[in-house]
């Protein structure tokens, strides 16, 4: 087997051996492999790509990055998530070289101080760090943000979540019924939810950029699971909205929970309501100060012993109602989805992690 | 398998290879020690069984029960948890952490309590029967399998208050055991 010359080993040349992942035998065969590699924990069922050390090494020279930089230390094994594991998980799950840095800079997100990334991989829900892109990156690697965006359009980019995922079984260790106790799960928690926004059609600023980082980025969200709101009825966009805002308020989402400390909300909306909302509601901020103002409930929705700690939780205002999440900041509007209009698309966040994460994708 | 062809591949997983099999010190003789209880927002039913057995742990010669309960575990919150964590590790002889009761409460129980056993302070983490084997998959992926764990049924939270202190009170033998405070049990009991 020729290993082409690249840039394989680092800048010097391959004067030594980099890799430092055990190699093991396996059968060629792509389905042979996928059975053996599901037998021993690696895969997620679906066929699998052989983590070959050509395969690998075109890989780590297309995504510029030195096999042994340490990425993050992920929980629960706390073990070290270097730039080779992550191109080892991300080839066996078909992603391509380029989308290293985005990759890289969702790890880095999942990890930062407002991530529970520990406690999100142990939980029984069924939620998973979603991730939002923002920038020329969107194009560059196929993310889906159109029509089907959330699943159903054929793209390369589906093999990207997969390999946060994989790196999330087999760097962090999240194991289903071993170190994962997911009641029911996901299949978000598959090939995640890597989705883009539709800058150019979005009447408000991106959503990266309105976090502080602007060009190609990733927002780093703790989704419980995805919620269709469906509507044609509305005449403006308030209606639409408060439409949102109402269907949102589920009683059993995590956030109404007094047990649960912090809680947010992200929304979708498609490129032909948010044209509309944004010619009355300019101010994105507005448009989250709507949907978060509709979805509450009157607190006699709750059993009276929950007061106190409804109370106690911040999330009881004097106007009687219970909101969801503590404050519109706690809302996340990003335009996406296809020209077909009618829908929006609502994710409850799972309420431990403190707020989203945004990082610049580089490189 | 034999006339497959064969190829070598890059094994994807990363482990942590350390592993520390010892439970740790026993407590020995309670008397004069200070213990610490872990608790946490989320459950009603484990406060009502560190009540319980505080007091039995006072009964047997303990100089203080203290407590500290975790709350929000990132942003400014978390910040501040760490600190705290921190600090109550210091300032106890015995940890009594819990409780583990779902999946991420498991997972911080299990990683405070890992904190306190790190220090070498005797240490047990308390789960309920669901998440026994989370708990323990979780300390041995952690590198420390001896971790000292104690079981309570499940479910627990969703019982009446006094059907928890019954089950409380009949486990304080039980976890005096788990912790290696043998020896006090007769004064328990």
């Amino acid at each position: 087997m020729s290993v082409p010359n690249i840039r394989d080993c680092g800048p010097e040349g391959c004067s030594i051996d980099w890799l430092s992942s055990q190699r093991q035998q396996v059968p060629s065969e792509v389905m042979e492999f996928t059975k053996f590699a599901t037998d021993e924990g690696w895969g997620d069922g679906l066929p699998l790509v052989p983590p070959t050390e050509l395969r690998v090494r075109e890989f780590l020279a297309e995504g510029g990055r030195y096999p042994d930089e340490v990425i993050a230390e992920l929980p629960p094994i706390g073990a070290e998530c270097t730039v080779e594991k992550i191109a080892v998980n991300a080839v066996m799950a078909g992603a391509p070289g380029k989308s290293l840095p985005l990759i890289i800079a969702a790890v880095e997100a999942m990890m930062d101080s407002s991530f529970d990334l520990g406690g999100l991989n142990a939980t029984t829900c069924p939620a998973s760090p979603a991730i939002f892109v923002n920038g020329p990156v969107r194009n560059t690697l196929q993310i889906p943000y159109q029509h089907g965006c959330f699943g159903g359009v054929a793209t390369p980019a589906l093999a990207i979540g997969r390999a946060l995922r994989l790196i999330m079984r087999n760097v962090a260790g999240q194991l289903v019924g071993e170190t994962s106790q997911a009641t029911f799960g996901s299949p978000a928690r598959i090939a995640g939810i890597l989705v883009g926004e539709w800058e150019e059609r979005s009447p408000w600023a991106p959503l990266a950029e309105r976090r502080g980082v602007a060009g190609s980025a990733v927002t780093v969200y703790d989704a419980m699971s995805t919620l269709n709101i469906f509507d044609n009825t509305a005449q403006n966009g308030q209606e639409f909205l408060e439409v949102i805002g109402k269907s949102l308020a589920e009683p059993g989402a995590n956030s109404f929970s007094p047990t649960v400390p912090f809680g947010g909300i992200a929304v979708a909306i498609n490129p032909i309501w948010a044209e509309i909302i944004g010619s009355d509601l300019p101010n994105v901020e507005d448009v989250q100060e709507l949907i978060w103002r509709h979805a509450s409930l009157p607190i006699e929705y709750f059993w009276p012993k929950l007061r106190a700690k409804i109370e106690e939780s911040g999330r009881l205002k004097a106007d009687g109602r219970v909101y969801l999440v503590k404050s519109p900041q706690d809302v996340l509007v990003m335009v996406c989805g296809g020209t077909g209009g009618l829908h929006a698309y609502g994710m409850h966040g799972w309420g431990l992690c403190r707020s989203p994460v945004t990082r610049q994708v580089i490189g | 398998m034999s006339n497959v062809e064969k190829i070598y591949v890059l094994n994807p997983t990363a482990q942590n290879l350390a592993d520390v099999t010892s439970p740790g010190p026993d407590v020995g003789n309670l008397k004069g020690k200070v213990v610490g209880f872990r608790l946490d927002i989320m459950w009603r039913a484990w406060d009502t069984v560190s009540e319980v057995w505080a007091e039995a742990f006072k009964s047997a010669g303990a100089a203080k029960v203290v407590f500290w309960r975790a709350g929000g575990r990132t942003g400014s919150e978390g910040e501040r948890m760490k600190e705290e964590l921190h600090q109550f590790i210091q300032s106890i002889d015995v940890a009594v952490f819990g409780l583990a009761n779902c999946g991420s409460c498991t997972g911080w129980t299990i990683h405070d309590a890992l904190a306190a056993a790190d220090r070498g302070l005797p240490t047990v983490a308390v789960a309920t029967e669901s998440f026994d084997s989370l708990a323990k998959n979780l300390a041995r992926r952690a590198g420390r399998s001896g971790l000292r764990l104690h079981v309570l049924p499940y479910p627990l939270n969703e019982r009446l208050e006094d059907d928890v202190r019954q089950i409380a009170r009949q486990h304080i033998p039980l976890i005096l055991n788990t912790m290696g405070a043998a020896v006090l049990q007769k004064a328990v009991a």
